[in-house]
């Protein structure tokens, strides 16, 4: 990130190639959407561009990175209620609908897994569990409390313990999840 | 189910994912250009820091200067020692966590919102106990006055922080204006006691005081509009 900021191209190709993967899910398990986490992932580039002299050289990346990610689906979310909020729902919509089934299929297991729960919970499992955050970092990203970012986990898990069981899932079960 | 299946659930399905189509990564990495010019990163946290205590304390200084410490001779030396201390780690809390606010991940201290009613109770509990004249002469008249030159201490206050903190990147834009509106508003207030006479309890309680959450919360309102005019303005250039 430091020879990022120092003009190293070379270097912000690999950032790119690196946290891509990282960020790409980070944004289908909140929106379980491919094509608005390809959407949100190039804007996210953008605003990394723009915003590189803020991270400072020393510190820990990933809270950097994913406070600007969550400010990002932030902004996304308010566009799109705006938009919804003017759309006029058709009457029949048979076709929609058997679009929204296939892509259903589609959907990666992970955000299939957290679907259920609250999307501050569901973030805070993303950082913690998957991406492999420790508490101090979620806790920037998320401009929160060391604290809270606990109790939100732990419900979280509570919340998914209860779905795990209900679905009977055991250890290498999860590709065969609905 | 133990918490170590669980996780072990959780990265056998981040697992199976799908990965990024390689065409979007390199359309992403082409976007960059050619050439990458280097950038200077922010100045350390406590110079920001520093630089806002500094602005909040000159204009309050200031603006008593020009208008007369009135307020500063008619207190005790004891009133003195405890409100402007106060008011000076109040403000370095507020200035603290502006900048905090203008970095992505940062550590925090406290939220905005808890930085404003800690600002908010601190003051009452204070004044509350130093000021023990409960008359009420010119309390609407008075009040407004002081109002006024407090809010007009914080405009200059805010501006000159937003200066200094111009090339930060706020992730939440009304958090910042918030809390720079706090700030401001505590430098407005630092003023006040420095040059207002008037020592009737409920004209500072009331009047003092409400120019925190009134700077704050136009604070907050203008880093909303600015937000919302510059999103529906990039979201207008994007479908031209």
């Amino acid at each position: 990130m430091a020879r990022y900021q120092q003009g190293d191209l070379a270097a912000a190709n690999s950032l790119i190639q690196c946290m891509s993967p990282r960020l790409h899910r980070f944004f289908v398990v909140q929106y379980s959407s491919r094509e608005h986490a390809d959407d949100l992932l190039q804007e996210m580039w953008l605003r990394i561009h723009k915003a590189r002299h803020t991270y400072r050289p020393g510190e820990p990346v990933l809270p950097w990175l994913y406070a600007i990610a969550r400010n990002i689906r932030v902004d996304h979310y308010r566009k799109s209620s705006r938009t919804t909020d003017h759309e006029q729902p058709l009457d029949e919509t048979p076709e929609v609908e058997t679009a929204a089934a296939e892509e259903m299929e589609l959907i990666p297991n992970l955000d299939v897994l957290l679907a259920p729960l609250p999307e501050s919970q569901r973030e805070v499992i993303t950082m913690l569990k998957v991406e492999g955050m420790s508490l101090e970092e979620v806790a920037r990203a998320t401009s929160s409390s060391i604290g809270s970012v606990k109790q939100k986990a732990h419900r979280g898990y509570e919340k998914l313990r209860e779905r795990l069981t209900m679905l009977g899932l055991g250890k290498g079960q999860v590709g065969e999840l609905p | 189910m133990k918490e170590r299946d669980m996780d072990e659930i959780l990265k056998q399905a981040a697992q199976t994912s799908e990965s990024v189509n390689p065409e979007l990564l390199d359309r992403i990495a082409a976007s960059m250009g050619p050439s990458l010019p280097p950038v200077r990163p922010l100045p350390p946290s406590w110079a920001m820091e520093g630089g806002l205590f500094a602005i909040a304390v000159a204009i309050a200084l200031v603006g008593a200067a020009k208008a007369g410490f009135f307020g500063f001779l008619k207190l005790s030396v004891l009133d003195r020692m405890i409100i402007f201390p106060v008011l000076g780690i109040l403000i370095f809390l507020a200035a603290s966590e502006w900048v905090s606010e203008n970095i992505p991940g940062s550590r925090r201290r406290l939220t905005p919102g808890a930085v404003l009613a800690v600002s908010f109770f601190v003051m009452l509990a204070i004044f509350g106990i130093l000021f023990r004249n409960y008359q009420t002469n010119h309390f609407l008249s008075a009040g407004l006055a002081c109002l006024g030159i407090g809010l007009l201490h914080a405009i200059p206050t805010a501006f000159l922080g937003w200066l200094i903190l111009r090339r930060g990147y706020a992730v939440n834009s009304v958090a910042a204006g918030l809390v720079g509106g706090t700030l401001a508003g505590l430098a407005g207030v630092t003023m006040l006691e420095l040059h207002c006479p008037n020592f009737q309890a409920l004209h500072i309680l009331i009047w003092h005081i409400a120019v925190v959450p009134v700077s704050a919360a136009a604070g907050a309102f203008l880093a909303w509009a600015l937000a919302s005019r510059s999103t529906s303005h990039s979201s207008h250039l994007r479908r031209s």
